[in-house]
């Protein structure tokens, strides 16, 4: 495709534009965190480091709670993430390929589940969670999570499931592939980007989640990063290096995530199927 | 191999019927098409042979044993899709080992027997590519290929040429013929094409409306349709229906016409049953093919006006008034600088004209 001059100039800069907005507080606070104390509260802030030193990390990693808190968030938006996998992908396949009875009502209800803001509900689940001892658990956190990552998780997939051409499944039913195989060996591979993205929602979602997390946990050795975390900050004064490094450590393991399954992110998944 | 029966069967989808009480009766090794316009049902009963599709009632049976309500994989059915179908994350030997792996056949037989089909259908080069890294002929064949490996008793095709350029659906047209000789299979066809119809059948099925109009040999259905539908649906250009009238019989038992339009009297049709009762005006099909030029020993001389002349090189077709109802289609051969407007002589053999009524049966 030919662009003309200004066209290409003008997406190059609104490129430029968003990489900066987006990329800026990222390179801050990253940077900082390798920062002297000094420099970090120097009247004049320098874009690129003058010294560099791990004393904020060192203090992070040995001298706080934060690798428990560490820990249990990977725990909590491991698990997390892989029960609203393991729920929402058979269920968004079930919405997509049975015709029951209220199927599209039942369909759209689940989406009601975003209506209520969290701190409405939270009262209510905190009294329901301590008849049955799930308060200050990390399971209680799971729960919460996956509560919330489903319904949209299922929604979006059905989207995924819908897009595959309906005669790739009726050919994997003529091979005599049973439903169970059609789903595991067919749908699942040509639905891996929205899998992923899924995954990543539901991930990011459970990596951030304060509110919940804040309530239901109650002992220091159970927080969460989110949680913990402003506790460690707050304690004395504004430790800036502390913060700046416990930040650039905490988008670390969504990063990662990421770079992992970046690469089932390749649209055309279906190309050459049909036509 | 095997025999299919198709007895009384009706497809609804909520309150409209789709199929209404088909009866069908496909003989060991036939290689049948289904024709007919869009809609009429080709695709839903084909659906409803592989088990892809309910029947709400009737019952189908291959080799004697009712497979009514059978699961499509145990039909010993393998269709070919339109769209291929093919599996995208798979490559061309992953796809056409994929029915064998179901089946629970062990993998290095697996092997072999789809290195044998693709050989049948020169795939052998391209086993191990994925579906998006070939042409659409070649996605075809892998279609075809992933149908034979199973060995099945019937082949179902749901107009497999349609997605491809005119060149390879000739190409694959005479593949097809040549893999239904080569394998003696039962095959059902569906297709849009005359052509594809008029080469590859031994019977040809034309449904309308979700019945089956008429069912027969490609030549029986041109020389001798059951009715007017069939008719003018069988033969490109379509056949032309002019209104006349009934004014005699001759002795033998044909029918004296008088066709205004085309200026003829005393035109005597013989139709198809010697003593058949006359209404007062029918309808005679003439093909355009059958334009004679004028002159022609037993044929009688009409002026036909040439509203419009096309020359596809070796034929050239003539339409008196192009776009209109009753406009009449002739061709002719050896004119190449005829040009429209004026009047053009020809002449019509009353032994290749066919008698409808109004109501479109064949009289
Ligand atoms: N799932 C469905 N639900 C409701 N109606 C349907 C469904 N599938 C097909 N139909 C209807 O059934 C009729 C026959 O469809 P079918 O696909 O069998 O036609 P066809 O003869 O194959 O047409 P074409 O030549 O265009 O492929 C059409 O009127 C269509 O609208
Ligand atoms: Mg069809």
């Amino acid at each position: 495709m030919k662009r003309s001059l200004p066209a290409t100039l003008l997406l190059g800069l609104s490129g430029l534009f968003l990489l900066l907005l987006i990329g800026m507080p990222f390179w801050w606070v990253v940077t900082g965190s390798f920062k002297l104390p000094q420099e970090i509260i120097a009247r004049v802030p320098t874009m690129v480091p003058h010294s560099f030193t791990l004393q904020h990390f060192a203090k992070l990693l040995s001298g706080s709670d934060y690798p428990v808190y560490m820990i249990n968030s990977l725990l909590v938006a491991g698990i997390s993430t892989a029960i609203t996998l393991v729920l929402s992908v058979p269920a968004a396949y079930a919405f997509f390929r049975l015709a029951f009875p209220g199927r599209e009502a039942l369909y759209r209800i689940i989406l009601l589940a975003y209506a209520f803001p969290s701190i409405v509900v939270l009262i209510p689940l905190f009294g329901m969670f301590a008849r049955i001892g799930l308060i200050d658990t990390l399971a209680a956190l799971v729960i919460i999570n996956v509560t919330f990552a489903l319904p949209f998780s299922i929604w979006m997939l059905r989207s995924f499931f819908a897009s595959v051409p309906k005669e790739i499944e009726e050919a994997a039913l003529m091979d005599g592939a049973p439903p169970t195989v059609i789903l595991r060996r067919i749908m699942i591979p040509l639905i891996a980007p929205g899998i992923a993205s899924v995954g990543i929602f539901a991930f990011i979602s459970a990596w951030t989640e304060y509110v919940f997390a804040s309530v239901l946990i109650l002992s220091d050795a159970k927080r969460t990063v989110p949680v913990g975390f402003s506790g460690i900050i707050g304690q004395y004064q504004i430790d800036w290096g502390l913060l700046l490094s416990g930040a650039s450590l905490a988008v670390l393991p969504v990063v990662i995530l990421f770079a992992l399954v970046g690469r089932w992110f390749v649209s055309g998944l279906t190309e050459g199927a049909v036509k | 191999m095997a025999e299919l029966s198709i007895r009384g069967v009706r497809k609804s989808f909520g309150e409209t019927e789709v199929i209404r009480n088909v009866d069908l009766s496909v003989g060991n090794g036939e290689f049948v098409v289904f024709v007919g316009p869009s809609g009429c049902g080709k695709s839903t009963l084909l659906r409803m042979i592989a088990g892809l599709e309910n029947v709400t009632s009737g019952t189908i049976s291959i080799d004697g044993a009712d497979v009514t309500h059978a699961d499509p994989s145990k039909r010993g059915i393998a269709m070919v899709f339109q769209t291929y179908a093919l599996y995208p994350h798979m490559t061309v030997e992953e796809n056409m080992g994929f029915g064998l792996e179901m089946a629970g056949i062990p993998a290095d037989e697996r092997k072999r027997m789809v290195r044998r089909a693709a050989e049948t259908l020169h795939l052998e080069t391209y086993l191990a590519r994925k579906p998006k890294q070939l042409s659409g002929g070649q996605r075809q064949r892998v279609a075809i290929g992933r149908a034979i490996v199973r060995d099945p008793k019937i082949f179902l095709f749901d107009e497999p040429l349609s997605n491809l350029d005119a060149e390879l659906r000739v190409r694959m047209r005479i593949e097809i013929a040549k893999l239904h000789a080569d394998l003696g299979a039962t095959m059902i066809y569906v297709t849009h094409d005359q052509v594809e119809a008029m080469t590859l059948a031994s019977r040809i099925v034309v449904l309308r409306d979700g019945r089956i109009e008429q069912v027969g040999t490609p030549l029986e259905l041109y020389n001798n349709p059951d009715n007017q539908f069939v008719a003018g649906f069988i033969g490109s250009p379509k056949m032309n229906f002019v209104p006349a009238r009934v004014t005699g019989r001759t002795e033998d038992g044909a029918v004296k016409l008088a066709v205004d339009s085309l200026g003829l009297a005393e035109f005597a049709v013989m139709p198809r049953e010697r003593n058949a009762t006359m209404p007062e005006t029918l309808s005679i099909g003439i093909r355009p093919e059958h334009f004679l030029p004028p002159g022609t020993d037993g044929a009688m001389d009409v002026s036909l006006g040439l509203g419009a002349v096309e020359h596809l090189g070796g034929v050239s077709y003539i339409y008196t008034e192009p776009g209109r109802d009753g406009s009449l289609t002739a061709e002719v051969r050896g004119l190449p600088g005829l040009k429209a407007g004026g009047l053009l002589p020809l002449a019509v053999n009353p032994d290749t004209c066919l008698l409808f009524s109004t109501e479109g049966a064949r009289l």
